[in-house]
């Protein structure tokens, strides 16, 4: 579908208008999961497992049982009988299937598996009785690395697989083979990502309200995907979708942890019921470090089948990620997305990839905010190794192989088709941003005074939004479209509904704008209602960066319906034959005569009131009442870009990486509110920065979690995450109804990739290259220790 | 003290006074939200790192994970709801909404206490010593930028100049 | 997590804390600012029977300047130390040290006192006192005396205290005229434990050879590691390159730190060089700003 509104004459979208969730914030208002009041509940606490791998032999909650406060002890069995397992078996070739029981039954698989639940009168006791649950292990040899997961003869994890390989894909298009066969070189990388976790500061929890009249379980929780939740829930519970209300509150975070229907969360669920009492659990930080969800570890190699002038002939590239212990979501599907869409902004047909998952005794891994983060990396590390390799400018080595904008839309190896994206215009923007020659310069003569200066540069084509036409292509089931309501009342208020749920990007404001830009009125006439079930319609949810593209553009064609019957009653109201020559503005009714708008005495309320009070008098065959319902499938894929330049110095003696400054130019089309869009740049870079430099969760060969605290798993500081310079270059989605494509995730995966470049670029003259993130400075010591830099 | 263990406490919270029963061992953190029903104090990691839970005690930043409610006999203690006028926002209120010092809500309670505070103390600060004083307190949403300019202007506001930016990148 | 339980007492004075301390012993932990105590209670690492809360005894804070000695009270606050004019005057690596400890909420709770008691091997308020060779005052109800801090810390998290006995006051020694001071750490993050720290003092005599010479390390070993007979063999000498580059060599091979897959004892060794050269130039500018 091709656009045909004018972008430039918004009166609402993009208007960096200041948000209205903030008031409750600011004062403390907030009402997120634990703020909530429910009067006798219970508190949930989980016994989780000190082991990475053992057999349950026998868990004794008898002592558990009689401490004070203490209503019930439940382990995995009890669970068995309320709830059903958990069964992935998508049609995807090379993917075995995987399950889980509610609670571990036969074994735990990793350093912090939850064994045993205890509920009692408040949380202090049931940490108390928690320590009287004596469980009898039987230890296994744990798997605590892709490595030793791979090993012949290695452990098994999931006992009903033939290994440990949970899943494995291969794809070639074209002749890569041929490629590096006619090349004049080929230049090998390696790229290894250390394991991350999400570390919202609000941890996970729910609470769990049982009508045994009803029976109805209304179940709150701080969640991206309300209606999926919702339908996992009720399953795995043997109810009816009927019988189970999703609430979400405000959220403190989500970052992709909070999507999965957890085994801790329908155990919370399962006990409501079973106990017939409000059941309530907050997960402290310990758990949510070692056992919510973790991300990435994935490790690159690429081979670049190149000329000497560094046009790139060729390209194979092999990714291996380490997916823990439990498959909440199919394992391929994270590492299988880099692989697609790889190769980027760049014209490279010759392509091959191989994609394995591999289980070990750790958390099991889930999608953390751009779950592809190391694709660019990857990709434009590739092409500075190119040039380092045949001693040419890296910025040389783009320009010959980076797409123009005659070749859009140019379809990818792997079939994606990339369109109105403009990924070389951002790339000359920043380097003309940091004046590219006089970077080179200064880098020489800091070089010579022992100043090792760097820049790095990432260019980054983020795909934002996936319709449904994409699942189907991939053969994965899933749904990409997204469902809204706008309903205007008999006042004229402006009531709608999406089914995202925002955990903290601010979505009140700027889908305000989208409503109130469709419609014609006022965003602080519009309120938005998300996150529960029973009253938004059935979505998808927040995730990957689908809300402006997804939720943004379905509430904006709703409004527009609302739109035109309003206007259709206004004519009618008016006596005009046509609503053609009349708009809405600001909730006034305007009729265009001569070339000049003019307000005629009719507002959104009186429209309204004849709706709803006094129908017979509508156009003929008018339904009364001002509801409007729309449901809209993007593309199969939506894709934004950006570039990334950022400058660092290394201190070769301690290892550390001074990010010095920071440029980002970013096109991702329409924007709905520039101000959120900013804040969700800086939140993205700052993620993909604290990837690269600090976070690592550490598991010892034993497969013990060294990284449960906030000491430990280390979060940058105000005094580590730089001032970001941004230059907005934003050109419109053709193939959206406002032009909107997205965007949130291409920070991460632009600072993984310029920081990386840029730590690399200084440390040149020790002729080393960094490939094992996070990059910390005994990791950089260790590659520069004794050797003597060259000019 | 009961056969339950707790013992009574006068806490004096936001200038209320308040007669509790606690055990020994509830946090400062848990009282304030459950007792008092003050739930704009947020709890995050219970280890004194985010600083999400920060309060002032007296006048002074204090993590209330870190603290036990007994301690506080007769202490004042403010929290965010201390903060709240009912002619508007503070002028770091002000200053953060202005400029988007915050998304998800999480960390701004225990920020805004904390700045509260500072500035009081150091009502000139530079960025460097607002990033440093910042650092105590962890943000997974913002990068920080934002926060930081917001701090900057609340105080050039305090000091009696304009909120206008006056410092160039 | 939450703390396990435990009978709570606040003595209005520091008798009737020693009395309650002798009466408990080992089953009593004394609270003051609770920021490292408070942590590992909530992860129900230590749990101790009894929790005796001193912060707010009064008197024990104090900051004053006596005999050539710096004395501050235990129970003063980091942040006090940090921005009192009277310590960044006498005793400035104190000062700075103080002022490094966690970050700007911690400080306003976390004590002197306290510090030293817990004797973590990456702090800096222990490796100061170890520098200077502070006096630390400890109490029980049967006595009072001092123990020099070379003797105070005997390994991680162990101190010379037995289990009836608290940290009263400590007393420095106050900078002398002439004296150049330098203190370094390594951290990941603002705030965070230091990975190594070292601290030193540097006296020149009129010939602008080094007449006296203090160093210690943070973060190589189980407690603050005093450097004395490598300081007294670099006396003597000019404090040119070499002679910073031999000593922060030597300093290094003197530490036989711990060797852990993510923090290597090489790296460790490398920072003492480091960290090592750059706060002795600073003592050393100091030194010659103080002969100006």
């Amino acid at each position: 579908m091709s656009n045909d509104v004018k972008t430039e004459n918004f009166r609402s979208i993009g208007k960096p208008v200041p948000r209205k969730e903030d008031h409750r914030f600011l004062t403390g208002n907030g009402r997120y999961l634990d703020d909530i009041e429910i009067p006798g509940a219970l508190h949930a606490c989980f016994l989780r497992t000190p082991f990475a791998h053992a057999r349950i032999l026998s868990i004794d909650t008898e002592g558990a049982q009689k401490a004070p406060g203490v209503v019930a002890v439940v382990t995995g069995r009890d669970l068995a009988e309320w709830t059903t397992p958990l069964r992935l078996a998508p049609p995807i070739e090379g993917l075995h299937p995987t399950g889980m029981t509610t609670l571990p039954i036969e074994k735990i698989l990793f350093n912090g598996d939850p064994v045993a639940c205890v509920v009692a009168t408040d949380r202090y006791l049931a940490e108390d009785a928690a320590e009287m649950v004596f469980v009898d292990y039987e230890p296994l040899e744990p798997v605590a690395s892709i490595e030793s997961a791979l090993a012949e003869g290695a452990p098994l994890i999931d006992e009903s697989l033939p290994s440990n390989l949970v899943s494995h894909q291969i794809f070639s298009a074209g002749d890569p083979k041929g490629a590096i066969a006619r090349a004049d070189r080929t230049v090998e990388c390696f790229f290894s990502q250390g394991r991350q976790t999400h570390v919202p500061i609000e941890t996970r929890g729910c609470a769990a309200v049982w009508d045994e009249g009803r029976q109805h379980l209304t179940f709150h929780i701080g969640t991206q995907v309300p209606h999926p939740l919702r339908t996992q829930l009720a399953g795995r519970l043997k109810l009816s979708e009927s019988q189970v209300t999703v609430v979400s509150p405000d959220v403190g975070g989500g970052f992709g942890q909070k999507i999965a229907l957890y085994r801790e969360e329908l155990t919370v669920a399962a006990l409501a019921r079973h106990l017939k009492r409000p059941v309530r659990w907050r997960e402290d930080r310990m758990e949510n470090l070692l056992a919510a969800s973790h991300a990435r570890e994935d490790v690159v190699r690429t081979r670049a089948a190149v000329t000497n002038d560094g046009r790139v002939l060729g390209l194979e590239m092999e990714i291996t990620e380490d997916f823990g212990a439990y498959c909440f979501y199919p394992a391929n599907y994270i590492a299988r997305v880099v692989a697609m869409i790889l190769t980027g902004p760049y014209c490279i047909q010759d392509y091959a990839f191989d994609v394995k998952a591999v289980l070990t005794n750790k958390c099991g891994n889930g999608p953390m905010r751009a779950p592809m983060s190391i694709t660019s990396w990857v990709m434009e590390g590739t092409m500075d190794a190119v040039a380092r390799e045949l001693n040419l400018d890296p910025i040389e080595v783009r320009r010959i192989n980076m797409l123009k904008s005659e070749d859009y839309p140019y379809r990818m190896a792997t079939g994606e088709v990339l369109e109105d994206i403009t990924p070389r215009e951002t790339m000359e923007t920043v380097l003309e941003a940091i004046g590219y020659e006089d970077f080179r310069r200064r880098q020489a003569e800091d070089w010579a005074h022992s100043v090792y200066r760097g820049l790095g540069l990432c260019v980054v084509v983020e795909p934002t939004t996936y319709g449904s036409a994409f699942y189907k292509s991939a053969g994965i089931p899933g749904s990409g479209h997204e469902s809204a309501w706008v309903r205007i009342e008999p006042s004229g208020a402006v009531n709608a509904s999406v089914g995202l749920m925002g955990t903290g990007q601010g979505y009140e404001t700027p889908l305000s704008q989208a409503v109130a830009e469709g419609l014609g009125v006022d965003p602080a006439q519009v309120t938005l209602h998300l996150g529960n079930t029973d009253i938004a319609p059935y979505g998808m949810g927040s995730r990957g960066a689908r809300g402006g593209t997804a939720g943004g553009s379905t509430l904006y064609l709703a409004a527009r319906d609302a739109q035109t019957k309003v206007l259709a009653i206004a004519a009618n109201m008016l006596n005009l034959n046509t609503p053609g020559e009349l708009r809405l503005v600001d909730g006034r009714v305007e009729r265009q005569t001569g070339g000049k708008w003019d307000d005629v005495d009719l507002t959104l309320t009186d429209v309204a009131r004849q709706a709803y009070l006094d129908p017979t008098n509508l156009p003929e065959g008018m339904e009364p009442g001002l509801e409007f319902h729309k449901s809209f499938d993007p593309p199969p894929m939506t894709y934004s870009n950006a570039s990334h330049l950022c400058e660092v110095t290394v201190d070769p003696e301690t290892g550390r990486t001074m990010i010095e400054r920071y440029i980002i130019a970013e096109d991702c089309g329409t924007v709905l509110n520039s101000i959120v869009v900013e804040g969700q740049q800086h939140g993205a870079t700052a993620l993909g920065i604290s990837g690269t430099l600090y976070e690592e969760v550490y598991y010892d060969e034993s497969g013990q979690n060294l990284t449960g605290s906030l000491a430990d798993y280390l979060l940058p500081t105000a005094c580590e995450i730089p001032n970001f310079e941004i230059i907005p270059m934003h050109t419109p989605n053709r193939r959206g109804p406002a032009g909107i494509k997205g965007m949130a995730e291409g920070g991460v995966m632009g600072a993984i990739g310029a920081v990386s470049n840029a730590i690399n670029d200084a440390l040149a003259p020790f002729g080393v290259v960094a490939e094992t993130q996070p990059f910390t400075p005994q990791r950089i010591r260790d590659l520069v220790r004794g050797k003597n830099p060259s000019g | 003290m009961d056969g339950s263990g707790k013992i009574s406490i006068a806490l004096k919270v936001n200038g209320d006074s308040h007669e509790v029963m606690v055990a020994p061992r509830k946090l400062l953190s848990d009282v304030l939200r459950e007792d008092l029903r003050l739930t704009g104090t947020h709890v995050g990691c219970e280890q004194g790192v985010c600083g999400a839970c920060t309060v002032l005690v007296d006048g002074r930043p204090a993590r209330s994970c870190l603290i036990f409610a007994v301690q506080m006999d007769g202490l004042n203690i403010t929290t965010i709801e201390g903060f709240n006028r009912e002619d508007g926002y503070s002028p770091l209120q002000q200053a953060l909404h202005e400029e988007h010092g915050l998304q998800c809500g999480f960390c701004t309670p225990g920020i805004i206490t904390t700045f509260e505070a500072y500035l009081v103390e150091n009502p000139d600060p530079t960025e460097a010593e607002v990033r440093e004083a910042l650092s105590g307190n962890l943000c997974r949403c913002t990068g920080y930028q934002n926060i930081v300019k917001g701090i900057l202007k609340a105080a050039r506001v305090m000091r009696g100049g304009s909120s206008g930016e006056a410092v160039a990148q | 997590m939450k703390p396990a339980a435990f009978t709570y007492h606040r003595p209005a004075s520091l008798d009737e804390v020693l009395a309650l301390f002798a009466k408990y012993g080992d089953d009593a932990k004394l609270l003051a600012g609770g920021q490292s105590m408070g942590p590992m209670m909530n992860l129900r690492m230590v749990q101790p029977e009894h929790i005796i809360d001193i912060s707010r005894i009064e008197g024990y804070d104090e900051i004053k300047v006596e005999g050539g000695n710096l004395v501050v009270g235990a129970l003063a606050r980091h942040h006090d130390v940090a921005n009192s004019s009277l310590v960044k005057d006498s005793c400035p690596v104190l000062a700075q040290a103080a002022g490094t400890v966690g970050h700007y909420a911690i400080r306003q709770r976390g004590t002197l006192g306290g510090s030293l008691a817990h004797a973590d091997p990456a702090a800096q308020l222990p490796l100061v006192a170890v520098l200077l060779n502070a006096d630390i005052e400890v109490t029980s109800a049967a006595e009072t005396r001092s123990i020099p801090a070379r003797d105070f810390f005997v390994s991680i998290m162990t101190t010379a205290l037995e289990p009836d006995q608290m940290v009263t006051n400590v007393k420095f020694p106050c900078i002398v005229l002439g004296e150049g001071w330098g203190f370094h750490l390594f951290t990941r993050r603002a705030g965070d434990f230091a990975i190594v720290t070292v601290a030193a003092t540097v006296t020149l005599d009129g010939n602008g050879k080094v007449s006296d010479l203090r160093l210690v390390l943070g973060g190589t070993g189980p407690v603050p590691m005093a450097l004395l007979d490598l300081a007294e063999a670099f006396k003597g000498r000019l404090p040119d390159v070499e002679w910073v580059n031999e000593l922060t060599n030597a300093a290094a091979k003197a530490t036989d730190p711990d060797d852990d897959p993510r923090i290597p004892a090489e790296y460790r060794r490398d920072l003492v060089r480091t960290l090592l050269a750059r706060a002795l130039a600073d003592c050393v500018s100091r030194c010659q700003e103080g002969q100006i």
